[in-house]
């Protein structure tokens, strides 16, 4: 009775919380996975959670915090232990701006990928650094040990739309190319990237607000294609082998 | 005897004077928020001290006080160029360009530091006068005409100390504020300039690029 009501607490508690919980079923060569994705906002920082299970599962659980300074910038930063096929893992994290400058860095150690939700495997990193020169222009650079190992510097340009150009070198050297600009009259944005040499990757994101559309193509032979319609997300590509993922989330209050 | 026989009807006269002044603050306030009724615009411009030492400050501010709304964008210092807050009845919205993420806190979590200036206050005038006691010190002539001015020390936490607040008298609307911190350095003098009134609608003021991440705080 006591666990019950134990429970019963904690399940309005996380409910009165500010919270958003996205569930979804991944399907791989004949084999599904379910996972879970949760954030709950409580008074010190934000709880959240990751989850999937199938043929291999594991689990991760966050605790991340933030500091606002109101038009001047913001930064969030956290924790993340993971436990599941392989062993043990976990990664740090810290990410935002502040003034002219935008930083993003993760550190992280997990034994075995399992994708879709934990895609890294061994020691992976990050750390991307954004200055802004002039209120037009921006430069950046990029280093990541993740799914790919990489490095890259970047120039980014605003007059009206944003054109980007940067070099990177990813075994051999790479191209990078970017446009990015509003396409409607209710600030819709259409976002596309490609990468050509060392590194083959085109992306594409629409953003029309109820409605986003994502597309990336690679090669060596990868792709997907994405949907979120509101809540609901629909995502189909070829990774290996063809995978599909339909995801559902809610958000309160 | 006699000493304190005089010292009444002067402390009785300095309380009804108070009450006087106390009471035109509010009957000044007031008639700003009648004058300020419909949507408006402006641009707000001066000297802050900002993070980076002394930094030139220019905003375009959008309200439409009857909802409460009130957008400010921010077109220097260049670091800020493409942010705005907005400030609706009960959250602040910063949006930040460099990064595409809108912060949204809930009014009473949404302290801005650093600035040495409240953005909020800039639009929503009601709103600042409730967390700076403002007291009437007299009248000035600005070039903008003859104007109100008023005084008052802020509670804590608003990133200044005390304020100084210049209001039309024949247009009653804000021309001119002035942030100071604690040992009465300015932290911000800024002038309200390009004053108009305009058609403006709830989604102008609300719009941010549909890319970018929300985070609620």
């Amino acid at each position: 009775m006591k666990r019950i009501w134990w429970a019963g607490w904690v399940v309005l508690g996380l409910a009165l919380a500010q919270g958003r919980l996205e569930a979804g079923v991944y399907g791989v060569s004949g084999s599904l996975a379910s996972t879970l994705e949760g954030g709950f906002t409580l008074e010190p920082g934000e709880v959240y959670g990751k989850l999937q299970v199938g043929q291999e599962s594991r689990g991760a659980l966050g605790l991340s915090s933030s500091l606002a300074l109101g038009p001047l910038g913001y930064l969030a930063y956290g924790l993340q232990a993971e436990m599941g096929v392989g062993g043990l893992g976990g990664m740090a994290f810290a990410e935002g701006g502040a003034g002219p400058l935008a930083l993003a860095v993760r550190l992280g150690y997990r034994p075995k990928r399992v994708f879709p939700l934990f895609p890294e495997e061994g020691v992976f990193g990050r750390l991307s650094l954004r200055y802004r020169l002039v209120p037009k222009e921006v430069v950046g650079l990029l280093l990541e040990r993740g799914e790919v190992l990489r490095a890259e510097v970047s120039y980014a340009l605003r007059e009206e739309a944003t054109y980007t150009l940067g070099a990177g070198f990813s075994g051999l050297p790479y191209l990078v190319l970017g446009w990015k600009g509003e396409v409607g009259e209710g600030m819709e944005v259409l976002d596309l990237a490609l990468r050509l040499g060392g590194l083959n990757r085109l992306e594409a994101g629409l953003y029309l607000g109820e409605a986003s559309l994502f597309l990336t193509l690679s090669y060596p032979f990868a792709g997907s294609l994405g949907v979120w319609l509101g809540d609901l997300g629909l995502e189909g590509g070829y990774r290996e082998a063809p995978y599909a993922w339909v995801r559902y989330a809610w958000r309160w209050p | 005897m006699r000493r304190r026989f005089m010292e009444k009807p002067w402390g009785i006269l300095l309380l009804a004077l108070g009450l006087a002044l106390a009471q035109s603050v509010s009957e000044i306030l007031d008639r700003v928020e009648r004058n300020l009724q419909d949507p408006w615009q402006a641009v707000v411009q001066g000297q802050i001290q900002g993070p980076g030492g002394q930094e030139e400050l220019k905003a375009r501010v959008l309200a439409i006080p009857k909802e409460n709304l009130f957008r400010i964008e921010f077109q220097k210092p260049g670091s800020l160029e493409g942010n705005f807050t907005l400030i609706t009845e009960k959250e602040v919205w910063n949006y930040l360009y460099l990064t595409n993420q809108l912060i949204v806190s809930p009014k009473e979590k949404a302290q801005v530091q650093g600035l040495g200036f409240s953005p909020q206050g800039l639009g929503d005038l009601k709103g600042l006068s409730e967390r700076v006691s403002l007291r009437l010190v007299g009248e000035e002539r600005l070039p903008e005409g003859v104007v109100w001015k008023l005084v008052g020390r802020a509670q804590e936490g608003q990133g200044f100390a005390t304020l100084e607040l210049y209001i039309l008298k024949n247009d009653p609307r804000p021309v001119r504020f002035v942030f100071r911190d604690e040992v009465g350095k300015v932290m911000a003098d800024l002038r309200v300039v390009e004053f108009k009134k305009a058609s403006l609608r709830p989604q102008d003021l609300k719009r941010y690029p549909k890319d970018a991440q929300v985070v609620r705080r």
